[in-house]
C-alpha cells in the first residue's frame, strides 16, 4: 500500500475498502436476489431452479391468499408488535445507558444479566417465560374460582399474549442489543459538553436534550432499526410466549409446512419493496425536514 | 349417619357462600368486562401442523354453523410442546397418536365422550381393532387401537378394550414410505435397505425427528438381514446401539446429503434434485410432483411406517366452547372434510361417510386404486393424475394393510434421543 | 450536581431496564435453573431434587468411546467453540473493514444512514423465507454452481457450499456481520479525527496510525460487537440446522432436540452449561477491555 501523504479528506485503502463494501453488500442480498429471481418463476415452477418460465403467476396466487394463513393480519401484528418494541427499546436502552455513565449500584449485575440474556438458547427462554405464565394463569383461575366468577373463568384463556409475554420475550432479546450499541455510543463521550450546560444553568432534561441528545440522535435512530429489525423475524423466543396468535414468522413457518411453491418467494419480494418504498419515503421525508429547517 | 350429615351441611353452607361470593363477583365481572357478556360468537381456536388446516374446511364450517374456526398453525414438535406446556391457549388440539403416550398422562386432554359423536360407531376398524378389511395388520408401535380409549373422561390411563371415552378422535392418517426420483435412479426400487446403499452416497436423506427417523432406520436395518426386532417401535437400549450404530457409519461415508425436519425442506431436497432417495410424507411427494418433477411414493416389499392424527379435547374447554368442539368433530367425520382429505392422498376416519361426497371415479382411485377415468384433480384444481394413471401403492386395502409398524414413543424414549444426538454429532 | 442525587437518578434511569430482566428474564432463569435439577419421565417434570441431567450430560466423558472419540458433549462444545471463532474472526475482519470504510470514507451522515439502511433492508425479508433460499443460491444446480460450471472455473458442482461447515459458516455471516458493524462504527465516530492528523504529521504510516491510534481507540466496539456475534453463535440452532442439512452438531441443537422431545430437565441443565461456559468467554474479553470503564 502506498504511503501518500495523509489527506484528511481521504483516508487511505479507500478503493479495497470500496470493493470489500460493494462485495458485503451484494453477499447481503445474494439470497434477496435469489428469492426476487425466483418469484417470477413460470406456473409449473418450483422453489428451486431451473427456472420454467417466467409469470407473475405466483403473485398473483398471492393475492388470492396463501393457504389458511392471514398473512395480512399476521404482518399487522408483527408490525404492530415490532413498533411498541422498538420504541420500548429505544427508551429503555437510552435511559440505562445514560445510568451506567453514572455510578451504578448493581450496574455489574445487570451488565451480566444482560449478557446472559443474549447467550441462554432462545428456545429455552421462551420455555421459561411459557412456565412462568402458565404458573400466573393457574393463579389467575384460582383467584377466579374462588371468587367464583365462571362465566369469566369460562372466557379467560390464558394470560400468554401479544402484548404481554410476547412482547417481554422480544425485549428480553433487543434490550441486550440496544444497551451494548448504547456503550459503544458513549464510549469516550466528551463529558464537557454535558458540564459546560450544567455549568450554564441548564437542568438535567434540558442538557439531556438540547445537548446529549442531538449527539447520539442518528445512533438512537439506529438502535431503533435493530429492535425493529430483531423482533420483526423472532421466531426461537416467540414459540412458546405468543399464546394463541401466531407472529409473522411463526404463520410462515407454519406455512412452509404446506406451501412449498414460488409463491412463499412472491412474499418475499414484495416485502422487501414495500420496505424499500417504506425507508425511501422515510428518508426523503427527513431530508426534506432538514432542509426545511435550515 | 352423623358423619353424612355433617358433609351435607357443609356442603350446604359452603354453597351458599359461593352463590354469595358469585353475585359479588358477578357485579365486580360485569363492571369490569361487560365484553364478555355481550360476547356470544364462538371462536375455536385450532392448533395442529398447518398440513391439516385448510382455509375450505374452516370456511364452509362457517357456512354450515356459524362457529368460527381460528387456526393456529405450528410446526409437529410445538403442537405436543404446547400440548404439554400451555394447554389454555387452544380449544382444539390436532395431533398424532403417538405423542399421546407424552400429553395423556399431563392430564391436559379429556376422554371425548362418544356418545355425544354420531359416526362414531363408524370409525375405521384400523383404529378401533387395528384391522382392515377383517384382517389384522402390523401394530409395531404406537398403534392407534393401544391409545385410542381412555379409562374415563378424567383418566391419564389407556384403556385396553374400548370404552365411551377417546383419546382423539381420528382425522387423517397414512402409511409413509421412500420416496425417489425415477428419473435420476432408473432402476426399480423395492426395499427399504436401498436407502443406505452406497449407491446413493451423498444422495440420501433421513427424517431428523428422532422417533420417527429411527423407525426408517429400523425398517432399514431389519431390511439389510442385520437384525430382526421383535418390536421396532418399543426397543431396548441394545437394539437402539446397533440402529444408531449403521446410521452412523452410513453417515461417516457421506451417505446423507442432509437430514430433513419439516415438509418443505423434504420437498426441496427432492424438486432440487440434492436427494434422489429419503424417506418421505405422501403430501411431499405430491408437492413435488405438481412441479412437473417425476418423484414416486415407492411402495416397498417390507412394508409401510403408519402414523395417524386426530382431534382431542383439553380439559379447560367447558360450556358452550365445548358444545361448539363437538359440534366441530361431528361436522368434520360427516363426510365433507373426510372427502376433502381422501382427495388430497390422506385418508379419513369414517369412510361411509366421505364416499358419499366423492364422485365415483375419486373413489375409484382413491380408494380402490383403479386406473383414473378421467383427469384427477386436488381440491384447489391442481392436476394430480391424468386419466389412466393408478394411485402409488394401489389401494386403500392393500395399502394399509401393508403397514409394519406405527410412528411411535418408546419406553427408552430418553436413552433414543440421547443416541440420536450422537449421529446427529458424528 | 453532586455526586449522590447523580446515582439516584442513574438507579431510576436504570428501573426499567433492569425491571425487564428481573421479570422476564430472572424468574424464567430461576425456573429453568430449578427444573435442571429435577427429575423427568416422558410426560412429566418429577419436582424432586435431583443430578441425573447433569451426570447424564457427561455420561461417558471420561474415556474415548468405540470410534476414539471423545463423548457427544465434548464434541459438541469443541464443534459450538470452534465455529464461534471462525464466524467470529470472518465477521471480525470484514466488519471492521466495512465499519472503516463507512466511518473514514463516507463523509456525509446523510450517505452513511443511507448505506446502514442499504445493509438493513435484507434482513426484512423474513428469515423463514432466506432459509429457503440458500439452497437455489448454493445447491447443485444453485445459481453459484451454476456460475462457476459455467464460467469454465470447475467441470461439476461443488457439493460442499451446501450443507457444510463452510455453508453454516456463511450463514453466520451472512445474519452477523451487522452485528459486528454497528458497535465497531459507533467506537470509530468517536474518534477524534485530529487525532489522526496528528499522527500523520507525526509521520505515521497509515498502517501504523491504523494499528496504534485506530485499533486501541475503537476496541471498546470491537468486545461489543464480539459478544454479540459469539454469544449468538453460541445459542443458535435454526442457521446450524437448515444450513448443515441437520447433520452437524452445535450445543443449541442438541437443546433444542431435547425439547422437542420435552426433555424439559436436560435441556434445561444443558442451557445452564452452556450459559456458564459463554458467560465465562465474555468475562474474559471483559477482562480483556473493559467496555463500562470509558462511558
Amino acid at each position: 500500500m502506498s504511503n501518500k501523504k495523509y489527506a484528511p479528506k481521504r483516508a487511505s485503502g479507500y478503493l479495497p475498502l470500496l470493493a470489500i463494501f460493494v462485495l458485503f453488500v451484494i453477499f447481503l442480498y445474494g439470497p434477496m436476489i435469489t428469492i426476487f429471481i425466483l418469484s417470477f418463476q413460470g406456473t409449473d415452477g418450483g422453489l428451486t431452479f431451473p427456472l420454467r418460465g417466467i409469470s407473475l403467476h405466483w403473485f398473483g396466487k398471492l393475492a388470492e391468499g396463501l393457504g389458511v394463513v392471514d398473512i395480512a393480519a399476521a404482518l399487522k401484528r408483527s408490525l404492530l408488535l415490532g413498533l411498541v418494541v422498538m420504541l420500548i427499546t429505544v427508551a429503555f436502552s437510552v435511559l440505562a445507558g445514560l445510568a451506567f455513565r453514572k455510578k451504578l449500584c448493581g450496574g455489574n449485575a445487570l451488565f451480566y444479566v444482560t449478557v446472559a440474556s443474549l447467550i441462554m438458547p432462545s428456545i429455552i427462554v421462551s420455555l421459561g417465560i411459557g412456565l412462568q405464565f402458565r404458573l400466573l394463569d393457574n393463579g389467575m383461575k384460582y383467584v377466579l374460582e374462588a371468587f367464583g366468577a365462571t362465566s369469566m373463568l369460562e372466557s379467560f384463556g390464558t394470560s400468554l399474549g401479544m402484548f404481554t409475554s410476547a412482547l417481554g420475550a422480544h425485549l428480553t432479546w433487543t434490550l441486550p442489543f440496544g444497551l451494548l450499541i448504547m456503550f459503544a455510543v458513549f464510549n469516550r463521550f466528551n463529558r464537557a459538553y454535558e458540564e459546560a450546560a450544567a455549568d450554564l444553568g441548564a437542568t438535567p432534561w434540558q442538557t439531556f436534550r438540547f445537548v446529549v441528545f442531538p449527539l447520539i440522535a442518528p445512533s438512537v435512530v439506529g438502535i431503533g432499526m435493530f429492535g425493529f429489525t430483531l423482533s420483526w423475524d423472532e421466531i426461537a423466543r416467540t414459540s412458546q410466549a405468543i399464546g394463541d396468535v401466531n407472529t409473522l414468522p411463526l404463520e410462515l413457518q407454519g406455512l412452509t409446512t404446506t406451501v412449498t411453491n414460488p409463491a412463499i418467494y412472491a412474499l418475499g419480494t414484495l416485502t422487501t419493496l414495500v420496505s424499500f418504498v417504506v425507508m425511501g419515503v422515510t428518508i426523503a421525508a427527513a431530508m426534506w425536514l432538514a432542509r426545511k429547517r435550515k | 349417619m352423623d358423619e353424612t350429615n355433617t358433609t351435607v351441611d357443609t356442603t350446604l353452607a359452603d354453597q351458599k357462600r359461593r352463590t354469595l361470593l358469585k353475585g359479588t363477583a358477578g357485579i365486580l365481572a360485569a363492571g369490569m368486562f361487560p365484553a364478555i357478556h355481550a360476547q356470544e360468537k364462538i371462536v375455536l381456536r385450532y392448533l395442529g401442523t398447518a398440513v391439516n388446516q385448510d382455509k375450505a374446511i374452516a370456511e364452509k364450517f362457517k357456512a354450515d354453523t356459524g362457529i368460527e374456526i381460528q387456526y393456529v398453525a405450528v410446526t409437529t414438535d410445538d403442537v405436543t410442546k404446547r400440548a404439554v406446556t400451555a394447554p389454555n391457549s387452544f380449544d382444539l388440539i390436532d395431533t398424532e397418536y403417538f405423542s399421546l403416550k407424552k400429553i395423556v398422562p399431563t392430564g391436559n386432554l379429556k376422554g371425548i365422550d362418544t356418545k355425544r359423536i354420531k359416526n362414531s360407531g363408524k370409525i375405521t376398524s384400523l383404529f378401533t381393532t387395528g384391522e382392515v378389511a377383517g384382517k389384522k395388520v402390523g401394530d409395531q408401535g404406537t398403534a392407534p387401537k393401544k391409545v385410542i380409549y381412555l379409562e374415563g373422561e378424567k383418566s391419564k390411563v389407556f384403556a385396553k378394550s374400548p370404552t365411551q371415552f377417546m383419546s382423539l378422535i381420528p382425522t387423517v392418517y397414512n402409511a409413509d414410505t421412500l420416496g425417489i426420483r425415477p428419473d435420476l435412479i432408473k432402476r426399480p426400487i423395492d426395499s427399504w435397505a436401498e436407502l443406505l446403499n452406497p449407491e446413493f452416497k451423498g444422495k440420501a436423506a433421513i427424517l431428523n425427528i428422532p422417533s420417527i427417523g429411527i423407525m426408517d432406520a429400523a425398517m432399514v436395518v431389519e431390511a439389510k438381514g442385520i437384525y430382526k426386532y421383535p418390536d421396532k417401535g418399543n426397543m431396548t437400549k441394545k437394539e437402539i446401539d446397533l440402529t444408531i450404530k449403521t446410521l452412523i457409519e452410513a453417515k461417516k461415508a457421506g451417505q446423507f446429503r442432509a437430514l430433513w425436519k419439516d415438509f418443505n425442506e423434504s420437498v426441496n431436497l427432492m424438486a432440487s434434485g440434492e436427494v434422489v432417495i429419503q424417506s418421505m410424507w405422501s403430501p411431499a411427494v405430491t408437492a413435488v410432483r405438481t412441479k412437473g418433477i417425476a418423484c414416486t411414493f415407492q411402495p416397498l416389499k417390507e412394508g409401510y411406517r403408519a402414523w395417524a392424527a386426530g382431534f382431542g379435547v383439553p380439559k379447560t374447554v367447558t360450556g358452550k366452547k365445548a358444545d361448539g368442539v363437538y359440534e366441530f368433530i361431528n361436522w368434520f367425520l360427516d363426510g365433507w372434510a373426510g372427502a376433502y382429505l381422501n382427495r388430497q392422498g390422506y385418508y379419513s376416519a369414517v369412510l361411509e361417510t366421505a364416499k358419499s361426497k366423492m364422485e365415483a371415479y375419486e373413489w375409484a382411485y382413491w380408494m380402490e386404486g383403479k386406473p383414473a377415468t378421467q383427469d384427477i384433480k386436488s381440491p384447489n384444481g391442481d392436476v394430480l393424475a391424468k386419466t389412466g394413471a393408478t394411485r402409488d401403492g394401489g389401494s386403500y386395502e392393500t395399502r394399509m394393510g401393508g403397514i409394519a409398524c406405527w410412528n411411535a414413543l418408546m419406553d427408552e424414549n430418553e436413552y433414543m434421543v440421547k443416541k440420536w444426538n450422537e449421529f446427529v454429532a458424528a | 450536581m453532586n455526586q449522590k442525587p447523580l446515582s439516584i437518578s442513574a438507579n431510576w434511569q436504570a428501573t426499567p431496564y433492569a425491571l425487564v430482566f428481573l421479570l422476564l428474564f430472572l424468574i424464567p432463569l430461576a425456573l429453568i435453573l430449578m427444573v435442571s435439577f429435577w427429575n423427568f419421565n416422558d410426560y412429566e417434570i418429577i419436582p424432586a431434587f435431583t443430578l441425573r441431567n447433569y451426570i447424564a450430560i457427561f455420561d461417558g466423558c471420561g474415556s474415548l468411546n468405540e470410534y476414539g472419540d471423545v463423548c457427544v458433549t465434548f464434541k459438541t462444545y469443541f464443534a459450538t467453540l470452534r465455529m464461534s471463532f471462525l464466524v467470529w474472526l470472518v465477521t471480525l475482519l470484514l466488519g471492521f473493514s466495512v465499519a472503516y470504510f463507512l466511518a473514514f470514507h463516507v463523509r456525509s451522515a446523510n450517505v452513511q444512514t443511507l448505506l446502514f439502511v442499504l445493509c438493513t433492508i435484507p434482513f426484512w425479508t423474513s428469515n423463514v423465507i432466506r432459509m429457503i433460499s440458500w439452497i437455489p443460491l448454493l445447491g447443485r444446480n444453485g445459481l453459484v454452481n451454476q456460475a462457476l460450471v459455467g464460467a469454465g472455473v470447475v467441470d461439476k458442482p461443488i457439493e460442499w457450499l451446501l450443507f457444510s461447515e463452510f455453508s453454516v459458516v456463511l450463514a453466520f455471516v451472512h445474519l452477523f456481520t451487522m452485528f459486528m458493524i454497528v458497535p465497531i462504527f459507533n467506537s470509530m465516530m468517536r474518534i477524534d479525527r485530529s487525532l489522526l492528523e496528528a499522527a500523520n504529521d507525526a509521520g505515521a504510516s497509515a498502517w501504523q496510525t491504523l494499528w496504534n491510534v485506530i485499533v486501541p481507540l475503537s476496541r471498546t466496539g470491537v468486545i461489543i460487537g464480539s459478544i454479540f456475534v459469539i454469544t449468538m453463535v453460541m445459542g443458535d440452532f435454526v442457521t446450524v440446522g437448515v444450513m448443515g442439512g441437520q447433520q452437524i452438531a452445535s450445543v443449541g441443537k442438541i437443546i433444542q432436540v431435547q425439547t422437542s422431545a420435552l426433555q424439559l430437565p436436560l435441556a434445561a441443565a444443558n442451557a445452564v452449561i452452556l450459559l456458564l461456559v459463554a458467560l465465562m468467554i465474555i468475562w474474559g474479553l471483559t477482562r480483556l477491555v473493559d467496555i463500562r470503564r470509558e462511558l
